[in-house]
């Protein structure tokens, strides 16, 4: 860990906000391995750090180079710490150390266990998700994956600049579908049970992260049309671990709790 | 003792004379007799259940159970008689402490209290009421909540019978996928029951393993298949889930309980047109296929045979010696595979077979490239997920 500090001046791609309170969702576990403090660039992350007493913690450009490419289109800074989540299963996966039970003899037809605990580790970030309540490995793994996903969405924040700030494709793309910022061409909302939900909830949190955890002053960046601030703390509520990393960050802020 | 090592020497027998299967239909009446009260409980209270609609019906004599999961909600109790029960199953649990794990590494109570719930999963209308029953997601205990008393809880087993089937999972060791009568594995519910050996997680990397050869190949994701003793159809279902459209998959067995047990998985799946289920030891239903076959997998019984009373006492107590025992270096079924694979498959043909390790593993490795020069190419072995080396994969030169 101390000899990976020599990367510490290169610039930033994302941080991954690890606080304290993360670990009251079980059954998730937070891992700050693969992770060294470092000061980020983006006012932000400094202030949250500054104001919360949160880690903020960064990965190196060399612990994520795996994750470029993966999307061309964003020429914004930002690209890997979204980049995560836009990885098909298969390439995220690519991404993670997976820990199953170590059979402490043979296995196979010597064993009647059923321990199929599954434990993903995302190296680039360290976030571990872990999944034990199915009855198979194989849907462990799915669950582990998911939850990574959630937890990457809940955890990896992006810089934004909030000058030229508009509204990522995905935020909108979860916004109610009677709200007036939202084009057309959006389609049907995108409710939290839809796996494309973290996209979004990740932008937002974005969002959020960059106002403080202000709902007013993060309805003021749509653009021309000003989302109202009920519609959006009715988003916000809508799903529970994004009401509590929202309602974290505000606590922290001295504001109140969404409810 | 006897019986079993009569089983696995017809095994290699092919074909099989008629008064030999009747001995073995004999010695199976004899293994499994450990078992003759669970399953007599058990279809005793089917008769009471009418087979539901879709339940296919297997042309072998033998019936096969329908899982709990499955079975239609005709019972009821009331929520603190079955509050009553979980507090019941838990003190059987707590009871058991570390006492399996020293005694053969079985079962340790976290995972008994996992397995709890499970039966409540299966047994219960209403899921959702689990919590409250004292059970928590991860299998662990929660605090019981005031709930109303006098709601109804429909129930797909009774609640004696409930009783019964804990009782027999702690006290006997009965396995857990045969007092509910199925397994999770991979994405599949697959019913199990005495006489079929209860598929394990590490043969679903053989799946994985398929689906990685049949993916750049179209001769392999179109072709003929072979599954070796089949057991419950896990391997024929899994893999016939990811050939293509003209994949063709046939799955073998000579326990006639598998081949019923299979039939059923098989049709649960709606994958009847392209699994056949035959009946024989090894290769001898397969004659008209021979060098025709695109792949083969085979998870064939590879314990030695002196190591199998020592097993975990649900393996050795309640499963089928014929699907465990392969002699005694627990090769004799492995190398009878090795033999016959080079003539089965056609050129470019993928098989892929499970074993007790890495000894196995190396001495399969080494017989075909010493005894069975130039039959076969890129020989591999493959480790499960717990890092034991585990499959020996290749494909036919």
């Amino acid at each position: 860990m101390v000899s990976r500090c020599t990367h510490l001046n290169v610039a930033l791609k994302f941080a991954v906000v690890l606080s304290s309170a993360s670990s009251a969702s079980p059954p998730f576990k937070i891992s700050t391995l693969n992770l060294f403090p470092c000061i980020p660039t983006a006012r932000t992350w400094s202030e949250i750090h500054a104001t919360q007493g949160n880690k903020v913690f960064s990965t190196s450009p060399h612990q994520t180079t795996s994750a470029t490419g993966c999307d061309d289109n964003d020429s914004n800074d930002n690209i890997i710490g979204r980049g995560f989540l836009r990885l098909p299963d298969e390439q995220l996966m690519g991404q993670c150390e997976m820990e199953t039970f170590k059979a402490s003899g043979p296995g196979g037809q010597h064993r009647n266990k059923r321990e199929s605990a599954v434990r993903l580790k995302h190296l680039p970030t360290g976030i571990i998700a872990q999944a034990v309540e199915d009855r198979s490995q194989h849907k462990n793994r799915a669950s582990a994956l998911s939850r990574l996903r959630v937890l990457l969405a809940l955890k990896v924040r992006n810089a934004v600049d909030l000058d030229a700030y508009s509204p990522p494709h995905e935020l909108l793309l979860i916004l109610p579908a009677k709200s007036t910022v939202r084009a057309l061409e959006c389609g049907p909302q995108i409710k939290p049970n839809n796996p494309k939900f973290v996209l979004g909830m990740q932008a937002l949190l974005d969002l959020l992260y960059a106002v403080k955890g202000s709902i007013s002053e993060a309805a003021q960046f749509w653009g021309t049309v000003k989302l109202s601030t009920g519609a959006l703390s009715r988003l916000i509520l809508s799903d529970d671990q994004l009401r509590m990393a929202v309602n974290e960050l505000r606590t922290s802020m001295g504001l109140k709790s969404l409810k | 003792m006897k019986t079993t090592c009569f089983i696995r020497v017809p095994s290699f027998c092919t074909p099989i004379s008629p008064i030999i299967r009747k001995h073995l239909q004999k010695s199976f009446n004899k293994t499994g007799h450990y078992n003759q009260n669970h399953i007599s409980t058990l279809n005793s209270a089917q008769t009471s259940i009418s087979t539901s609609p879709s339940s296919p019906a297997p042309s072998t004599s033998h019936k096969p159970q329908t899982p709990v999961f499955l079975r239609p909600l005709i019972y009821s109790s009331t929520f603190p008689d079955l509050q009553s029960f979980t507090s019941w199953a838990k003190t059987l649990v707590s009871s058991v402490g570390s006492t399996f794990v020293q005694l053969d590494n079985g079962s340790d109570s976290t995972l008994l209290l996992r397995e709890l719930r499970w039966l409540l999963e299966d047994s219960i209308d209403d899921p959702s009421l689990i919590p409250h029953l004292g059970i928590c997601q991860n299998g662990g205990i929660t605090s019981n909540t005031g709930s109303s008393s006098t709601e109804v809880v429909r129930l797909r087993v009774s609640l004696g019978q409930m009783y019964q089937l804990w009782k027999q999972r702690i006290q006997e060791r009965r396995p857990f996928q045969y007092i509910v009568g199925c397994e999770h594995w991979r994405d599949l519910v697959l019913s199990v029951e005495e006489g079929v050996l209860i598929p394990r997680p590490e043969t679903e990397k053989i799946v994985d393993l398929v689906g990685n050869v049949v993916g750049g190949n179209e001769m392999l994701r179109e072709g003929l298949w072979a599954d070796l003793g089949t057991g419950s159809g896990a391997l024929a279902i899994g893999i016939a889930r990811i050939l293509g459209k003209n994949g063709r998959v046939i799955a073998t067995d000579l326990s006639p309980t598998a081949i019923s047990v299979a039939k059923f998985n098989v049709e649960r799946y709606g994958l009847q047109d392209i699994i056949e289920i035959k009946q024989g030891s090894w290769f001898s239903p397969l004659v008209h296929v021979e060098g025709e076959l695109d792949g083969l997998v085979c998870n064939p019984p590879y314990i030695p045979s002196e190591d199998i009373g020592s097993l975990q006492a649900e393996v050795a107590k309640h499963e089928p010696r014929l699907a465990l025992d392969g002699g005694v270096e627990g090769m004799d079924n492995l190398l009878h595979l090795c033999e016959r694979t080079a003539a089965m498959l056609k050129p470019g043909g993928f098989f892929a077979f499970e074993t007790n390790g890495e000894k196995q593993c190396r001495l399969l490795a080494n017989h075909m490239e010493n005894e069975m020069t130039g039959s076969f190419r890129d020989v591999n072995i493959v480790s499960d997920f717990a890092d034991i080396p585990r499959f020996l994969t290749g494909f036919c030169d």
